[in-house]
């Protein structure tokens, strides 16, 4: 095969100098050019042999690494092969690297000797192989010329001779494959049954994202791991005993070792270096002589064929092509490291410049500093530093350790039961200096307590009687009043314990009075109410004052007793059996709490005395001032009070009845009224103007006058007992509520507006308002309507004039017609609404602002008209988004703008 | 047994969504089977409420895009919107005013039974004075109109009495006595002007009463309207003609006969500046300037439309007619939102407050409803009772305006002018970059370049303001159809004649773009003449300056 031919490195090295240099010559033409690529041919190779090899070239430091499973397993051969090399070393370690390197093609040399024709298949793996046979697919580089041409050459290897074929074969398939591809890139799915290996398969994935162009690089891949597999078949083939035979000798002879593949992991420097150029005519090594000997015989017993092969170097046109794929999949490969980055900005919605990872402090922290402690200590300088202030008693972890220390000392100090017997102690004393204090706030207490409880009602009292005083002078609001005592009736009848509540009526059925105490005093309860409302309903509401009189001073007399009896408590306490601290036992202690205690005395004598004289009025003037105020106001006030209970129950008695018929009509009619639906307005509204004398209008009067008669009773009793005009009543009232703009007095206007609108209804009778619109309407229809226009000219095509047949004229008529596309009656925006009337005229200066075709990108009016649908504006939005909105896409800050240094994403 | 009992009730569900299941299982859609966190569904809540209140319509349906790169970018726009929805939302947060309403504490308490005294006493002293009453009783009956950011008030007394006022401060602006009839008055887009309607012109007054303009055009105007975006001020005669002035160029934008005899009301829609026009017959016409018919008839009431109001959404129409009703419209759709109302006597005046508050002014009281629409609700209620009420003191009401942003109602009556407390009817926070309440002389003099910059052409007036830019749906034929085959050729050096003044002028730019190529037609022809000839005029002219001055001085003639 030339193209693996062409780099022939050993074979041409052992052939001897003339020939070597012959080859170099045809060979040196290409190289010439693209030396450049062809050392990154090599790097290729290198790479691909060896791409876990630890130590490599700084050529290939650069070279991504391609992890493949072919590719690993020649990596681990090469791990052997490195360990040869070294040995090698261990045995020459004088040599120059460049010596070293002939000597390896040495080796090889002496290996291809051995192997016979197998160099052709060993001599692949030098060279990259996918570039090869990618060439070879394109181009048909191994053509049938060349086959006629290499016919006669006996490939040693058992499937030498069927490979070149099987090649060729594959080369066809995928030729094949590509012109498919290229047929079928529109529609990928259409690859089908035809028998597809899975490489294939790989490449059309590939493809589908890589485009045309990758399809090379991938067809390359494929080609690359068939001929792997080849390779290792070919290997295993080499395997044969003679060659072992060989192997071993050569071992022997060699004093080093090699294994069969290692000059696939050699780079191929330059080939024809002759053993003397290398240095190595000299050798005084007898084992080495010897196996250079053999060299020189094995090339001289080769040469005729060899120098048959290595005599067609490839064309130059294929090399660079070659060359060229390479260099292609390489920049393909590092511009598809940019392809994310692209696109990322491509899409981003703003992009500031410079760049962030251009800038100056690129790399440097820029987070505010932490100090130091001994974890992060993390320079020399800083331990030392940090040791020393420890030292000094300066660092960071001292002060904490001593405050922690300081309280453990502290709690270590006393143990528990110590301490709860201090806490104890402490707390006696306090008890013990406040128990006066604590005294005379009892007394106090209970001194407040009775103040209220026995003045509330006074006071109650008084209140009433200056709101009666005030509404006999006429200052306050009787409305007011009336509300409020209307509440509080309805708060007694909501009661849950009201006779017809559930309540009752359950304990009823189980006989709950006679076992449950609480539902008998419900029942007293409620029988009080019961009985307190009655009294209401007859107007002896203001009687109950009379009869709270004696309550009040029962209920007085019963707190007066409580009071005397806690009074008592206190003053009885004593603390003389209490068992007395050192500190109560000073003679000064003793003073104060005596002090206090004669001062609580004191007051409670005075409120004893307060309560006796309650009893008493009179004897007020003897008090002191506190007391005083409350002793001189209570005979001032009570005297109005008085009057004004008077004057309350003769109002009462008077006003009394009315409001509550009043308020029982109207606590029975409001619920009805919220319930009823407002239905009566439509029919009344209907035919109100234009048609008179109509149905509508002659069940609205019977309404009306079922609504005169409902409006006439007004007492709750005839509502309840007439429920058939109540149903006419419930719909006449929610008309009212809706009629009734001030509702204060609603029952005494609502027959007026109801006659007023029988009365608007009669005046705007003549008018036809509603018939007049409909008619309009329908003309306006017609006009928008499809029209058909007669164009026929009256004496076209026929005669006219007297004495033409009616019949004669009638053929004539419809002649030429044409239909003008108006809107359809159903098609019209206005088509169920009744009482609209909707223009369909385009209004033509609107037009000005329409868009006349739907912009480039969208594809329906939906999504271009609502892309315009947010305002940008500050009004519309809020600050953030409204930024957000306008920010330019490309913002340019100060500084240099140098283009991205590597890829962002 | 259950089974087929199962089957039975759940059959028909099935058989309406279109699945059978043999077994009677029951397929439910949008099951909830994967767990969401608590804060993930409150996040989605938001996002809901979000949408409800500040989303602008449905989203498109991205995934059904082919296209790769539209679908990308249509799907980032929808995510913008979501995110400024949200925003929106969370920017509520800055609203730091919230709007209260009278509330009964009991069931048996009536809103409508507090009085203005009441309110008074409760409220701060400086809310206090702002319910005051104007005792003008010698020159009949008052209209009266607030400015844009309610701190003006404009008082017209019919038989001639004119005063402007900053009713804050109780600050007099100007006070006129013009001595004939006034049938309306309304600031124009700031309270620097105003427009009287007097019995034949109207007159546009600056802040001081000094006339500025007399619109000999708009004769005998009853009604007046001003657009503040579009600063045209649209009058309609009692002739019937409505007429629109553009009162920033002075040009008479439109003029449209209604042919629908005298009007009797108007009022303008804020949302599409769209006119109401109420009729002797009942109906209600809508207008714009660029129509001459009506874009919508409505039959609203069986007499005369008194008054028209608009909410500020431009959802609800509020109608009071002859015939004692008050009418709530969704004119949206042009439908009855609810039944009508009754009024006792006809009413005189409607007026629509910011969160809208209804006040309804008829005969000699005036009643406000709360509630009676509300665009929450999807079926509008009927409101029993009234949220409060006025009046009562024999002072026939002429017309009830809210004052903007103020809890202030103004009632404009035979006997002056009283301005009464209604808790909740303004708008508690202002938007200061829209109208500004409190705004500085500063603030107002750029709020008014701002709008002047901002301003819409009277051409952009449609039912749907958000038509711009929308796609044009008529089919070819149509648009050929529609096509002026009379009109004139556009003389484009004529054009270019007319607007060549400045940088921008049409032959300038023509000059500056057009001259560097060398394309030589019939136009670039005619341009090339023109340049000359006026080039020619002005070499003349600067030789006259130049004989003008004279031998010695003619190096210093202008050249211009």
């Amino acid at each position: 095969m030339p193209g693996r031919q062409s780099h022939g490195r050993p074979l041409l090295a052992a052939s001897g100098a003339k020939q070597g240099k012959s080859h170099a010559k045809t060979f040196k033409k290409s190289r010439a050019k693209a030396t450049s690529k062809a050392l990154d041919a090599f790097a290729l190779a290198a790479e691909e042999l060896g791409p876990e090899r630890p130590m490599r070239g700084v050529r290939m430091r650069d070279l991504e690494e391609r992890p493949e499973p072919a590719q690993k397993k020649r990596g681990h051969d090469d791990d052997d092969d490195e360990g040869d090399f070294e040995e090698d070393d261990d045995d020459e370690m004088g040599g120059a690297p460049q010596k070293k390197r002939a000597r390896r093609d040495e080796d090889n040399d002496d290996f291809e000797g051995f192997s016979g024709g197998s160099d052709s298949e060993e001599w692949h793996v030098g060279v990259q192989d996918g570039d090869e046979d990618s060439d070879l697919d394109s181009d048909e580089a191994f053509g049938e010329s060349d086959e006629e041409k290499f016919e006669g050459f006996a490939f040693g290897g058992s499937s030498s001779i069927k490979k070149p074929k099987k090649k060729k074969k594959a080369a066809d398939d995928s030729d094949e494959e590509q012109e498919e591809e290229e047929e079928d890139e529109d529609d990928l799915e259409s690859l089908g049954s035809d028998a597809i290996d899975l490489a294939t398969a790989l490449d059309q994935y590939s493809d589908s994202e890589e485009g045309q162009e990758g399809e090379e690089g991938s067809d390359e891949e494929e080609d690359e791991a068939s001929t792997d597999g080849d390779d290792e078949s070919e290997e295993s083939d080499e395997e044969d005993p003679e060659k072992l035979d060989a192997l071993q000798k050569m071992i022997a002879g060699f004093g080093g070792e090699d294994s069969d593949d290692e000059e696939g992991a050699k780079p191929s420097g330059k080939p024809k270096l002759s053993l003397k150029d290398l240095g190595l005519a000299g050798v005084k090594d007898p084992h080495i002589k010897k196996s250079l000997k053999l060299m020189n015989k094995e090339e001289k017993a080769i040469k005729p064929g060899a120098a048959q092969k290595l005599a067609v170097p490839l064309a130059k046109r294929q090399e660079d092509r070659i060359l060229r794929a390479a260099a292609y999949e390489k920049t393909t490969e590092t511009l598809n490291r940019w392809i994310d980055t692209v696109k990322h900005n491509r899409r981003a919605d703003h992009l500031i410049f410079p760049l962030a990872q251009n800038a100056h402090d690129q790399g440097l922290d820029g987070g505010e500093l932490q100090p130091v402690t001994q974890k992060t200590a993390g320079t020399e300088l800083e331990s030392t530093i940090l040791a020393i202030m420890e030292e000094s008693g300066l660092g960071p972890t001292v002060n904490k350790t001593q405050k922690e220390s300081g309280g453990l000392e502290g709690k270590n100090q006393l143990s528990t039961a110590e301490q709860k017997e201090i806490a104890r102690q402490r707390r006696h004393e306090r008890e013990l200096h406040s128990r006066e204090m604590a005294r005379a706030k009892r007394i106090k207490k209970i001194k407040s307590k009775a103040y209220r409880r026995i003045h509330r009602k006074e006071l109650l009292k008084e209140q009433q009687a200056e709101h009666e005083a005030l509404l006999e002078a006429g200052e306050l609001d009787s409305e007011e009043e009336r509300e409020a005592q209307d509440r509080r009736r309805a708060q007694e009848r909501m009661g849950t314990r009201h006779r017809e509540s559930k309540w009752a009526k359950l304990g009823k059925k189980a006989g709950r009075a006679v076992w449950d105490e609480d539902f008998r005093a419900g029942l007293t309860d409620m029988a009080r109410r019961k009985e307190e409302l009655r009294r209401r309903i007859e107007g002896r509401t203001g009687n109950s004052d009379d009869d709270d009189g004696p309550d009040v001073s029962m209920e007085d007399a019963d707190d007066k007793r409580a009071l005397l009896a806690e009074l008592d408590r206190a003053a009885g306490y004593s603390d003389d059996d209490e068992p007395k601290s050192a500190l109560m036992q000073m003679k000064f202690m003793q003073r104060g709490e005596e002090l206090r205690k004669k001062e609580n005395d004191e007051l409670i004598a005075q409120i004893r005395r307060e309560m006796d004289s309650d009893g008493e009025a009179g004897s007020a003037d003897e008090m002191d001032i506190g007391r005083r105020q409350y002793g001189v106001g209570k005979p001032a006030l009570k005297m109005p009070g008085d009057q004004a209970k008077k004057a309350k129950k003769a109002a009462a008695e008077a006003s009394e009845p009315v409001i509550f018929k009043e308020n029982l009509s109207r606590s029975e009619a409001a619920p009805q009224v919220e319930s009823s639906e407002p239905v009566v307005s439509a029919p009344g509204a209907a035919g109100a103007w234009s048609r008179v004398g109509q149905e509508g209008r002659k069940s609205k009067k019977a309404a009306s006058k079922g609504k005169v008669e409902e409006l006439d009773l007004s007492n709750a009793a005839m509502l309840a007992t007439k429920s058939k005009p109540k149903t006419k009543a419930q719909t006449q009232t929610a008309e009212q509520d809706d009629d009734n703009d001030s509702d204060d007095s609603d029952a005494i206007h609502l027959p007026m507006a109801i006659r007023d609108q029988e009365l608007i209804k009669r005046a705007f009778a003549g008018e036809d308002v509603v018939g007049e619109f409909h008619r309009e309407k329908a003309e306006v229809e017609q006009e928008d309507d499809d029209k058909e226009i007669d164009n026929t000219l009256p004496g076209w095509g026929g005669w006219v004039g007297d004495g033409i047949s009616a019949r004669e004229q009638k053929r004539h008529k419809g002649r030429f017609v044409t239909k003008v596309e108006g809107i359809k009656k159903k098609d019209r925006k206005d088509y169920k609404l009744k009482d609209v009337i909707v223009s369909e005229r385009r209004v033509k200066k609107n037009d000005k602002y329409l868009a006349t075709a739907l912009p480039h990108p969208f594809e329906s009016h939906q999504q271009y008209e609502r892309s315009m649908r947010m305002p940008v504006g500050p009004e519309w939005s809020t600050k953030e988004v409204f930024q957000g909105a306008t920010k330019p896409r490309v913002i340019i800050k100060q500084g240099i703008i140098a283009p991205m240094s590597k890829p962002m994403v | 047994m259950s089974n087929t009992m199962e089957l039975n009730t759940v059959d028909p569900p099935l058989a309406r969504l279109g699945v059978d299941n043999d077994n009677g299982a029951l397929t439910i859609r949008n099951a909830r089977t994967e767990f969401k966190s608590k804060s993930e569904l409150a996040r989605a809540k938001q996002q809901r409420q979000a949408q409800k209140t500040y989303g602008r319509g449905r989203g498109i349906d991205v995934k059904g895009i082919r296209d790769k790169k539209l679908r990308r970018n249509l799907t980032t726009l929808e995510n913008k919107y979501k995110t400024a929805t949200l925003k929106a939302k969370e920017a509520e947060i800055l609203l730091e005013n919230t709007a209260g309403f009278l509330e009964p504490e009991t069931e048996l308490e009536r809103t409508y039974k507090v009085r203005q005294g009441d309110i008074r006493k409760d409220v701060a002293i400086e809310v206090a004075q702002k319910g005051f009453e104007l005792k003008l009783d010698q020159l009949g009956p008052y209209t009266c109109e607030y400015s844009r950011n309610g701190r003006d008030l404009i008082l017209a007394g019919r038989k001639g009495h004119v005063a402007t006022m900053d009713w804050r401060e109780g600050k007099l602006g100007c006070e006129l006595q013009l001595g004939e009839t006034i049938r309306d008055a309304r600031f124009l887009h700031n309270n620097q002007f105003f427009a009287v309607a007097q019995k034949k012109y109207v007159y546009i007054y600056d802040a001081n009463g000094v006339e500025l303009h007399c619109l000999k055009k708009h004769v005998e105007v009853s009604h007046m309207e001003f657009l503040p975006y579009h600063f045209l001020l649209a009058t309609l005669s009692i002739s019937g003609q409505l007429k629109y002035q553009d009162t920033s160029t002075g040009q008479l934008v439109a003029e449209i006969p209604t042919k629908l005899g005298t009007p009797v009301s108007l009022a303008q829609n804020p949302h599409n500046a769209i006119l109401h026009v109420g009729q002797q017959n009942g109906t209600v016409t809508l207008w714009s300037p660029n129509v001459t018919e009506p874009l919508v008839k409505l039959l609203a009431h069986r007499g005369p439309v008194r008054d028209i109001a608009v909410d500020r959404e431009g959802r609800y129409m509020v109608s009071a007619g002859q015939d004692s009703k008050m009418c709530i419209w969704d004119i949206r759709n042009f439908k009855e939102a609810v039944s009508s109302y009754f009024t006792r006597t006809p009413a005189s005046s409607v007026s629509i407050s910011d969160t809208g508050l209804t006040a309804v002014g008829w005969g000699t009281q005036t009643t406000i409803w709360k509630g009676l629409f509300s665009k929450e609700r999807a079926v509008q209620e009927k409101v029993q009772s009234p949220y409060m009420t006025w009046g009562g003191e024999g002072h026939a009401v002429e017309r009830v305006r809210w004052c903007p942003f103020e809890d202030i109602l103004g009632v404009g009556h035979t006997e002056g002018f009283s301005s009464m407390i209604v808790p909740g009817a303004g708008e508690a926070n202002y938007d200061a970059l829209e109208v500004n309440p409190y705004e500085t002389k500063k603030q107002r003099q750029e709020g008014e370049v701002k709008a002047l910059l901002n301003k819409l052409k009277p051409e952009m007036i449609s039912l749907d303001p958000n038509f711009i830019g929308s796609l044009d749906l008529r089919s070819e034929k149509q648009r050929q159809a529609d096509k002026d085959l009379d009109a004139p050729a556009v003389d484009i050096v004529e054009e270019m004649r007319h607007r060549a003044r400045g940088k921008s002028g049409a032959l300038k730019k023509y000059l500056r773009k057009q001259r560097k190529k060398n394309i030589i037609d019939e136009k670039r022809l005619k341009v090339e003449e023109m340049v000359k000839e006026m080039q020619e005029k002005k070499d003349e002219k600067h030789k006259e300056r130049q004989a003008e001055l004279g031998p010695a001085l003619a190096r210093f003639a202008r050249k211009e």
